[in-house]
């Protein structure tokens, strides 16, 4: 028989080992092509070019693309050849060479993988207009994405896939050069050597992982505290070691060591779930930690970048509305065109007119003797104030007295990093004024344009009228005096009023301030502020969501194949179980566990560990942390979800097969 | 009393036109307290017929009855119950769990029952002493030696005080001095406990410690050997003559 022939009859009968790694491989190189084609598509290009790093982005997006498919791929390959290392073994057994072997499974390798490129291109091929699709619709842009066969996207991937096969056949090479013929054989059996009894010293061990960890979440939500600062990047390292080592850790030992205890406890009276989903992760505990951690920190980094960028995207009305409390924003006396010209065209608006007088203070005296380092705690800076009267126009209940205070305004990240205090004196000069505001309240509501406040979440402060009129006498001091903020009433009048404010000019502003230098500033409507948000973030988002999505997809994968050899390794067990007499039943009983185990244990770690990295910078990357946090975990639960289920299907079937 | 009553057992593997009879219609009787050899030539059906016995596998055709209860028409859930509950299995290769101590092995079948720990406890303590594994109860199966193990098999099987015990070549995996020993405790078990043991084997020796030989050949009952009152050493001759007129395997002069 010669060896082509051999090949082809070998890869028939192999049918159900190699269709998971066919689908490995199918299903990167569907990722990879299609994220290399959405980047030479024309329509997408012209999308993404606003955000200035489109091509960076991309770039960076790719090469990380291609670590993740790497990485899969080799670790497919890996378990598929473990799986068939009898098949090896027998062919050395009766008098091929290694060199041969190596040969044959060589061509085999190269026929799957033209093939899975194949398939995978053309899957890709299809799916790139869905995330083009995707992409545009996250940019809000409507355009319509034509299908447009890239050739350098096909060269690229070509590239890109060829290096990936030599890198597995070396691998395969070399898994097959380093064992010896009876290693080949009980390959298998290796995992047998699982079974050792448990030491005290593993339980020192294993303790120790939980402190790191806990050590790591700690030292995280002090990462931005104002001492720590000082060396942002050693902390973070410090945290990033904790987490890891004690993840580690914890798979390596803690987890075995807890199990052990409810073990000995039972003194051998073990139930079916013991048997079937304590006793086997306990015992596999050695050689499945490392993979555990790998996976549990991947889930943790992608969940955590996912949720950054979500977080930035699901802020940017937010943030725009931080900058523009208000679908328009009129400042000074530049209102009436706008004004008039809506009323012209019928369209209905409330209007809610605020005074404004600056002041000058020193925020440090709202903040804790703990943020002393502080450079804003000595920094003196213009902070403007409105009478009670207009506050009460959003506020109707408010009420202040003397020179008692409410500061509003102020959220975001600045309230974050600097938290104020209330309750404390503070301060103020206006000209030769000069005053002690008593702080009584501090909100965040936006009402002040991020303009007159220097950026959006500025403060502000909301007085008496009496002290506003008092102040109000030194108003040449500062340039804002008044802002009108105009409301739709209807959505539908939104595109018209858009195109007005852009006529009358509203949205350019020039002003004079008191040393006679003219400043132009631009206020954009709300909705302008909010697209252009989107525009910049857009792109970066759909890229990490994408990634995000390629780790999930690979860590779920991982998971799954581990589960699917895993059973394969059990069935011995699952027949002996159902011959001495237990039904389908009680065993799928232990697989539930095993499998929530085995999804949920990485799952629920991974998502502590993005927790707590949010956690500690959400807020420079926006002003909402629940609500995206919370979908982006459900989202990666339920994906986790369904791979789980398809592992307990798996299991089923091995189970009904096993008698 | 008869434990399990076998009547016209037929089991055809493959589909029509490859079709192999492999019992081809066996008449078994096994009252309370025997312990049952069969013997056979590989390809006699042996293990089929014990297989079909314990409803691991199914009967084509015949009746099955142990404790008077029909396997056939029975769910697989209720199956399961009964193999649990009635059936004890001692197995050629053990068929211990790698990931469980001995003790843990041995109180398995227990797993699901509803039996307080204080019996099983002192079922464990009197198996183990019985059958001279007391001081490994806290090793894992790949510590313990091949004797020990099908032991520990042993006792697992006995630890529901089953009405019947199957044994599938239990001395098969064995040195012939650790199959003496667990032949020389499956028979004080027999004769102690009263136990119901049916055993397959190839080897004349295990055979002589039953009290009833069954010989298959080429899918019937061939003939049967009482034991009576006869020394092993006779009945084993008798096996062996036996064994001899069936041709075949098993000739060990």
């Amino acid at each position: 028989m010669s060896l082509s022939k051999l090949v082809l009859r070998s890869m028939k009968k192999n049918m159900k080992h190699y269709y998971l790694y066919f689908f490995a491989l199918i299903f990167s190189v569907t990722l990879y092509f299609s994220f290399v084609t959405l980047q030479y598509n024309a329509e997408v290009w012209e999308a993404v070019q606003i955000s200035g790093t489109a091509t960076a982005g991309f770039k960076a997006a790719t090469y990380i693309l291609y670590f993740i498919v790497l990485f899969f791929v080799l670790y497919a390959n890996h378990l598929f050849m473990k799986r068939r290392s009898k098949e090896v073994g027998l062919y050395q057994l009766i008098g091929m060479t290694k060199g041969l072997i190596v040969r044959l499974l060589a061509i085999e390798n190269i026929l799957l993988f033209v093939g899975a490129v194949i398939v995978g291109m053309l899957a890709g091929f299809f799916s790139s207009r869905v995330f083009a699709m995707i992409l545009l619709r996250v940019l809000e842009k409507e355009a319509l994405v034509t299908m447009a066969f890239s050739t350098q996207a096909l060269q690229q991937s070509i590239l890109v896939f060829a290096v990936l096969l030599i890198i597995v056949l070396i691998q395969m090479a070399w898994m097959i050069h380093r064992v010896s013929l009876l290693s080949l054989f009980s390959a298998a059996k290796q995992a047998d050597e699982r079974v050792r009894r448990f030491s005290p010293l593993q339980m020192v061990i294993g303790f120790l992982g939980l402190i790191l960890i806990g050590y790591g979440y700690y030292a995280s939500t002090k990462l931005f505290d104002i001492e720590a600062t000082s060396n942002l990047l050693v902390s973070m390292l410090i945290i990033l070691a904790t987490t890891i080592g004690g993840t580690f850790l914890v798979f390596r030992f803690s987890i075995a060591f807890i199990m052990n205890i409810i073990r000995l406890k039972k003194k051998g009276h073990l139930s079916v779930q013991d048997v079937l989903a304590l006793t086997p992760i306990m015992h596999r505990m050695k050689s499945n930690a490392k993979s555990l951690t790998l996976i549990t920190v991947l889930t943790g980094v992608s969940l955590g970048i996912t949720t950054l960028s979500y977080i930035a995207y699901y802020s940017s009305e937010a943030s725009a509305y931080s900058q523009v409390p208000g679908d328009f924003v009129l400042l000074e006396n530049n209102s009436q065109a706008f004004v008039e010209a809506l009323e012209q065209h019928n369209i209905a608006y409330g209007a809610v007119d605020y005074r404004l007088q600056g002041v000058s203070a020193t925020v440090g005296q709202l903040m804790s003797e703990e943020q002393k380092d502080n450079p804003l705690y000595t920094m003196e800076g213009v902070i403007y104030t409105i009478p009670l009267s207009d506050y009460q126009q959003k506020v109707p209940t408010a009420s202040l007295s003397g020179n008692d205070a409410i500061l509003t305004n102020y959220g975001g990240y600045m309230a974050e990093m600097f938290p104020l205090e209330k309750d404390r004196d503070i301060d103020v000069s206006a000209g030769e004024f000069k005053e002690t505001l008593h702080i009584v309240d501090i909100q965040e509501h936006s009402l002040i344009s991020g303009i007159i406040t220097a950026g959006g979440g500025g403060p502000i402060f909301v007085v008496t009228d009496k002290m506003f009129e008092h102040l109000a006498t030194q108003s040449e001091l500062y340039p804002w005096h008044e802002q009108t903020t105009i409301t739709l009433q209807a959505e539908s009048d939104r595109a018209a009023a858009e195109q007005l404010y852009q006529q009358t000019g509203a949205d350019i502003l020039t002003i004079v301030d008191n040393e006679g230098d003219t400043h132009e500033y631009k206020q954009s409507s709300y909705e302008m502020q909010r697209k252009g948000n989107i525009e910049s973030l857009g792109l970066t988002i759909f890229i990490t969501a994408f990634l995000g999505l390629a780790f999930l997809m690979t860590t779920g994968s991982i998971l799954y194949f581990k589960q699917m050899s895993e059973a394969e390794e059990e069935r011995d067990s699952y027949t002996i179980l159902r011959k001495i007499g237990f039904a389908e039943k009680d065993i799928m009983k232990g697989i539930y566990m095993k499998q929530a185990f085995n999804f949920g244990v990485p799952l629920v770690i991974g998502l502590l560990h993005s927790y707590f990295a949010v956690k500690s910078g959400w807020f420079l990357f926006g002003t909402e942390l629940t609500t995206p946090l919370w979908l982006a975990m459900c989202c990666y639960i339920a994906l986790y979800a369904i791979f789980a289920v398809l592992s307990v299907g798996y299991y089923k079937r091995v189970v009904r097969e096993s008698l | 009393m008869t434990v399990l009553i076998g009547r016209k057992i037929k089991k055809v593997y493959g589909k029509k036109s490859t079709a192999q009879e492999v019992l081809k219609g066996i008449d078994v009787e096994v009252n309370k307290g025997e312990f049952v050899g069969i013997m056979g030539p590989s390809g006699s059906g042996k293990t089929t017929l014990l297989n079909v016995l314990c409803s691991i596998d199914f009967a084509t055709e015949g009746v099955i009855e142990i404790n008077g209860q029909n396997l056939r028409g029975m769910k697989e859930k209720a199956l399961a119950n009964f193999r649990r509950e009635q059936l004890g299995f001692i197995f050629q290769d053990y068929n211990l769990l790698d990931t469980l101590t001995v003790k843990e092995n041995i109180l398995l079948p227990l797993a699901i029952s509803k039996l307080s720990k204080a019996i099983a406890e002192s079922r464990v303590k009197e198996l183990t002493h019985l059958l001279g594994i007391t001081e490994i109860l806290n090793k894992y199966p790949n510590e313990i030696s091949g004797g020990q193990k099908q032991r520990t098999s042993a006792a697992r099987a006995l630890i529901t005080n089953p009405s019947l015990v199957f044994a599938d070549e239990p001395t098969g995996a064995l040195d012939s001095k650790s199959a003496t020993a667990l032949l020389k405790n499956l028979q004080s078990i027999n004769e102690t406990k009263e136990a119901t043991i049916m055993m397959v084997t190839h080897d004349a020796v295990a055979a002589s410690f039953c009290t009833r030989v069954l010989f298959l050949k080429d899918g019937l009952i061939y003939s049967e050997l009482y034991k009576g009152d006869k020394t092993r050493q006779v009945f084993f001759q008798e096996i062996m003559h036996t064994q001899s007129v069936l041709g075949g395997d098993g000739y060990e002069s």
